[in-house]
């Protein structure tokens, strides 16, 4: 109970309520610009925070987050390019209702899901976290080894696209964590004889780099503005919304659970989340034929599901320190930076941190509704917000935010290195979120496995010798086999089908 | 025919990787030393890039058996190279920023920027001194980081 009145005392007072109320503005302002993603608002949110105390600086990410992801449905519906790849489920949607004047309609019913979603998935937050962390204070290195490794094959076989790809991709990520000092040795690794090198690659530039540069130049390289005066919608944003609801009750409870368990699998973030609540929802809908075509009901489930996402990733961030998606892989640096190591004694610490950023949470949902309601009503200034003239002051929060973490410009080269590989990788298709897990995993995976094998002789088999370890281990090799698996059952399914009519 | 070029490039850093770890120290009291890793990344590079490429070949004899052989637009350059300008700015920032200082090269950054997409100049201009001088003060005023002054220096 103290904990609690501590956290809260952390997070009511005039700094908080003002970080969470101007981060609430930038969010809504970075997610309806269309190009501007709610990762790169983080990604440049971090070097601000870096100077602010610990409960301020989770706020900020918090509410850029769920904002960010609400405001990405603005131009979404109204232009028919998603703010955010989140929304990108149900473009086709909103915008065929902004057509037939339903625009404002279709972003209240998106508010209302987005705080139901981001509400449902902190409740899940609250309540799973400390039960979960109790069973991790029993996990060792044998068990992280497994957690991490689960994580990183997770974010190829979850990943959409090519797993090719995204297996090359978490290759770039583990790369970036092995250089530095090695742990055991202390033999430098890939430093290039350059001493900013030694501590290893610092992963804020990173993520600037492949969040933000990289944005950059995909702007750059195409001659597209992507702005046209659209005609806003005069109707109501909430007058419709307990029609829908009554009638959608369930699409939002689906889309919610649906979110919460997508985002707290790593590498799967509130985008995926997104398409498969989205596609679940089709699947067992009465009204099939008409997704696609201008639904509300499409709408309701992906709407609930992003949000939630963006919570649920925050589960296993909390507990084991495996980041959900990649905005968790951010926060888990800033967490460690504020001294708020992630991992089950989080939970322990008697600060009151921990049931501050529960709080934050709430806070974060439900201020979404008033300022998701202006921002609907403003839509005109988001949409209409030049990117000739944003980008460029981009570029130059860029190479600022990074040199700030060391004031180094050994970070800035990092970040214009992996910005532009970044790029390529980009063009060519790769997904980046297996980089950023790999990336942020790839120490604790290396690490874990180095001080097992130290502590069994180097015998491999100590990895099953635990119930949780093997349970895990053999998740990871189920998961591993699960191409052949599906192909074998694919393959067994069909010459039986064959059988079948020959018998008759 | 990307997708072959990236296959074969992740082979070659696949290779040098494998290499240069190969040469990190080995110490007799482990098992499994400084190079385990960074070893078994590079195969994975030399195994996915491989992967990737042998899955490109049929498509690419196709491509080069047709009778047009037309293998298409591998990479459009002209917009690669305008999307190198943010890049070449950065370059420009590193080098010239402890003599202009960073406000100036700030400014300078975001003129070029804006005016490669035809703002107008006196937009560009206003915004380019009113943004640098901001994030200038912001950052070394409020949030103390010591960012070059350079000619500033010299103004006082």
């Amino acid at each position: 109970m103290d904990a609690l009145l501590l956290g809260a005392q952390l997070v009511f007072n005039l700094e908080t309520m003002l970080v969470i109320l101007a981060a609430a503005i930038f969010g809504v302002f970075v997610g309806a610009v269309p190009g501007l993603t709610a990762t790169m608002a983080v990604a440049l949110l971090v070097p601000i925070t870096f100077y602010m105390d610990p409960t301020p600086a989770i706020a900020a990410i918090v509410t850029t987050s769920a904002m960010a992801i609400f405001a990405g449905d603005i131009p979404a519906t109204y232009l028919n390019i998603p703010g955010t790849p989140a929304s990108a489920a149900y473009v086709g949607d909103s915008n065929l209702l902004a057509h037939k004047g339903r625009a404002r309609e279709t972003l209240g019913m998106n508010l209302i899901c987005s705080v139901f979603g981001g509400l449902f998935g902190t409740l899940i937050l609250v309540f799973v976290s400390p039960s979960l962390a109790e069973v991790a204070l029993q996990f060792s290195s044998y068990e992280y080894f497994w957690l991490a490794l689960l994580g990183l094959s997770c974010a190829i076989f979850i990943s959409i696209g090519s797993r090719i790809k995204a297996f090359l991709s978490l290759m770039v990520g583990l790369l970036l964590s092995t250089v530095g000092l090695d742990m055991m040795s202390g033999a430098p690794r890939f430093t290039f004889g350059i001493p900013d090198l030694m501590a290893g690659v610092n992963f804020i530039p990173v993520m600037i780099g492949m969040f933000a540069l990289n944005e950059l130049m995909l702007f750059y390289g195409s001659s597209n503005e992507g702005r046209e005066l659209p005609s806003l919608s005069k109707d109501s944003v909430f007058k419709q919304a307990p029609r829908h609801i009554k009638a959608y009750w369930p699409n939002m409870l689906r889309g919610s659970s649906i979110g919460t368990l997508i985002g707290a699998l790593p590498g799967a973030g509130a985008d995926i989340a997104a398409w498969i609540a989205y596609a679940v929802g089709k699947s067992r809908s009465k009204e099939k034929q008409a997704y696609g075509t201008g639904h509300i009901e499409g709408i309701v489930d992906a709407s609930s599901a992003n949000n939630s996402g963006i919570s649920g990733a925050w589960v296993p961030a909390l507990v084991f320190g495996i980041p959900g998606d990649s905005i968790t892989a951010i926060v888990i640096g800033v967490l460690y930076m504020k001294g708020m190591n992630p991992g089950p004694t989080i939970f322990m610490d008697g600060s009151g941190l921990i049931y501050a950023l529960f709080i934050v949470f709430f806070i974060a949902n439900l201020m979404m509704l008033p300022i998701g309601y202006a921002a609907i009503k403003s839509a005109k200034v988001f949409i209409l917000t030049p990117r000739k003239i944003l980008m460029p002051i981009i570029l130059c929060f860029c190479i600022v935010g990074a040199f700030s973490i060391n004031n180094s410009i050994t970070d800035v080269w990092i970040m214009l290195i992996i910005g532009a590989v970044g790029s390529l990788l980009v063009r060519c298709d790769f997904p980046m979120a297996p980089a950023i897990l790999g990336l942020v995993l790839g120490t604790t995976l290396e690490n874990s496995f180095m001080s097992s094998m130290l502590k069994s002789n180097g015998d491999l088999l100590s990895f099953f010798s635990r119930p949780i370890s093997a349970g895990l281990g053999a998740l990871v090799i189920l998961l591993w086999c699960s191409p052949l698996l599906t192909m074998a059952y694919k393959k067994f399914k069909n010459s039986r089908a064959e059988k079948a009519p020959r018998i008759s | 025919m990307r997708d072959f070029l990236m296959g074969l490039a992740f082979m070659v850093l696949g290779a040098v990787v494998f290499s240069v770890a190969s040469q990190f120290p080995k110490l007799a009291s482990l098992q499994y030393g400084p190079s385990l890793f960074p070893s078994l990344i590079g195969g994975g590079f030399l195994i996915g890039g491989l992967v990737l490429s042998a899955t490109q070949l049929p498509a690419l004899r196709r491509q080069l058996a047709g009778s047009n052989a037309n293998t298409g637009k591998v990479f459009d350059f002209r917009s690669i190279l305008v999307s190198l300008v943010p890049c070449a700015l950065i370059v420009f920032y590193i080098y010239a920023s402890e003599f202009l200082g960073a406000a100036l090269c700030l400014g300078i950054i975001m003129l070029v920027l804006m005016l490669i997409r035809k703002t107008s100049l006196i937009l560009a201009l206003s915004v380019s001194i009113i943004a640098s001088l901001t994030i200038y003060f912001l950052f070394s005023r409020y949030l103390l980081i010591p960012l070059p002054e350079g000619l500033l220096n010299f103004w006082g």
